[in-house]
């Protein structure tokens, strides 16, 4: 995902020259080095100080440039949130805020930089968008539709290279979720890689060959701001149980979103909810292990799919 | 007999700026005082010196950038704007209400303000922003010494030295007291001039009072060069009305008396 947020960036650059990157010293985990060195005067370097290159970012933005505000997710938005708020946010600056290493999957490093508040810190600020592409194709197509939208948005990485699911014929569009398979047993919603583990629950259940094994619509909410409450609706009033997904803490993300959205438009419905239930992460060599830990990987999504049916 | 220097010709809108400053106080019940009268004289340098050209609906294109970083300066800033035309005199009454563009802390709902500010600290950065990304233009911003205080502050000093923003002049509204006291007690800045020189920036200090001296520093700051200018300005807190002069507790004013304010304005009427 980073790299393909370089090369993205790096092309986009060539033609448009009101695209500029402000970076707090992470050139390099974001894969940025060309674009640093063939666009020199558009790439501006703060070093480790997350707060004044929001500002600087938004005061740039205000001459009519597209900003790119690149870092980690555990220092931008997470260090320099009030900074976001009141001089990105408020003054609805053109910055795109790219925050990368976001949830568990930033394995090794351990909790300060397993950033699980970052939805909670952003879906609650005004004129932001906050998107969260499922895989490296959807980051690619994220990029290059925020850069049409003058608003300000937070667009949500992870370190990992993970596998490309997003089919590569259908476009991205703020607001929209895209129904990754369609089912009519239970809705599975998330953002991110950790649909994949979705992914995975419907084929092992596919494989079972049971005529009873339930069918699940899983769908990408990529778009977690603005939502996409009507393709929820649509999905929910079919299947009528909601389990969702994300590698991040309860508190804050999608799942209260959803939940608070659908029910109070009077929609009933089962609801299970996976995430990081207000616990610190920890490091592990591999993510997966984390997954396991933190009770989000495929054994507890099978378990969840078995209690939401009964 | 004393030998009076001639009045500086801003003199005469200060003096009556500061009566405005003080009825919007009063009529609003509630709102920052000690402050926006010892800035007031630096926001009128800025907008009536014609050393800049501000955005304006007459000037949408070809403007210099001023960012006012202490937001709770907006009534100094306001009675400017109101002075210099940007809205009609009259909204200064509803100054804060919920129907008034006018808001507390400065607000880009109000026509000329170019920056939404409130919280400390972040201005500087957006203005560095401004000057790097409109070389062309100056980038100007108002801070305060207790600002100083927010270490993000310096992280803008340490980028516009490295950018040799030259086009950005920070003025600094040194008045020496902040909301709890006196800035030495809270926290000393120590040398504050010497501490812009150890981090690349040009310097100049004055009286924020004295026209002739804002006017001559804001020209030597328009210079051409690669280093950014913090010009500061030592003020009086609270100046111009005697009980509020050097005193802390009028940071904010709420509910200030009949008798304070006709006291009030007539420290204001002997000073003109």
């Amino acid at each position: 995902m980073r790299q393909v947020f370089g090369d993205t960036i790096l092309k986009l650059a060539k033609t448009n020259k009101n695209i500029y990157v402000v970076n707090a010293d992470l050139k390099s985990s974001l894969y940025l080095g060309k674009f640093a060195s063939w666009y020199r005067h558009r790439f501006i370097e703060c070093g480790v100080a997350e707060a004044n290159a929001a500002a600087v970012a938004a005061g740039l933005a205000k001459t009519g440039k597209t900003v790119f505000l690149t870092s980690f997710s555990c220092f931008s938005p997470a260090l320099n949130w009030a900074v976001i708020k009141q001089s990105i946010c408020l003054n609805n600056a053109n910055v795109k805020i790219i925050g990368s290493h976001s949830g568990l999957l930033s394995g090794t490093l351990g909790a300060t930089h397993q950033m699980l508040e970052d939805i909670a810190l952003t879906r609650c600020l005004p004129n932001l968008e906050v998107f969260s592409p499922l895989d490296a194709l959807e980051l690619e197509k994220i990029i290059t539709t925020s850069i049409h939208s003058p608003r300000p948005a937070y667009i949500r990485l992870v370190r990992p290279a993970t596998p490309v699911v997003y089919p590569a014929s259908r476009p991205f569009t703020i607001g929209k979720s895209l129904v990754l398979k369609e089912g009519k047993d239970i809705t599975v919603a998330g953002y991110g890689p950790i649909l994949l583990e979705a992914l995975e629950a419907q084929a092992h259940l596919a494989k079972k060959l049971d005529k009873k094994a339930p069918d699940l619509e899983i769908i990408n909410c990529s778009s977690i701001k603005p939502l996409d409450v009507s393709t929820l609706k649509k999905s929910l009033s079919k299947t009528g149980r909601l389990i969702v997904l994300e590698d991040h803490q309860k508190n804050g993300g999608l799942g209260e979103a959803i939940a608070a959205t659908l029910l109070s438009q009077n929609l009933t419905f089962r609801f299970i909810h996976l995430a990081v239930d207000n616990q610190f992460g920890h490091s592990a060599k591999d993510p997966k292990d984390l997954y396991n830990y933190y009770g989000l990987s495929l054994k507890y999504l099978l378990s969840a799919i078995k209690k939401i049916l009964n | 007999m004393r030998l009076l220097a001639p009045k500086h010709p801003l003199e005469t809108i200060s003096t009556s700026l500061r009566l405005d400053l003080l009825n919007l106080v009063y009529q609003a019940g509630e709102a920052h005082l000690g402050g926006p009268l010892s800035s007031l004289d630096l926001f009128i340098s800025l907008y009536f010196s014609k050393l800049f050209k501000f955005y304006s609906t007459k000037n949408k294109a070809n403007f210099d950038h001023f960012t006012l970083s202490a937001g709770h300066l907006a009534p100094a800033l306001y009675v400017v704007l109101a002075k210099a035309g940007y809205f009609p005199h009259s909204y200064l009454k509803n100054f804060a209400t919920l129907t008034s563009p006018l808001q507390a802390h400065a607000s880009t709902t109000a026509p000329g303000v170019e920056y939404s500010s409130g919280a400390l600290g972040q201005g500087l950065s957006f203005a560095a922003g401004l000057a790097l990304g409109d070389p062309g233009h100056y980038s100007l911003c108002l801070t305060t010494d207790g600002e100083h205080q927010e270490g993000q502050v310096w992280e803008a000093a340490m980028f516009a030295k490295k950018y040799q923003l030259g086009n950005l002049i920070n003025i600094v509204d040194h008045n020496h007291y902040q909301i709890d006291g006196a800035v030495e007690d809270i926290m000393p800045l120590g040398r504050l001039a010497a501490k812009y020189l150890k981090f690349g920036w040009s310097v100049i200090s004055i009286n924020g009072h004295n026209f002739t001296q804002i006017i001559k520093a804001l020209k030597k700051a328009k210079q051409k060069s690669h280093y950014p200018t913090c010009l500061i300005a030592n003020t009086i807190f609270g100046k111009g009305i005697s009980f509020i002069q050097h005193d802390y507790h009028y940071h904010d004013v709420k509910n200030l008396s009949e008798a304070l304010y006709s006291r009030a304005r007539q420290d204001l009427k002997i000073a003109k």
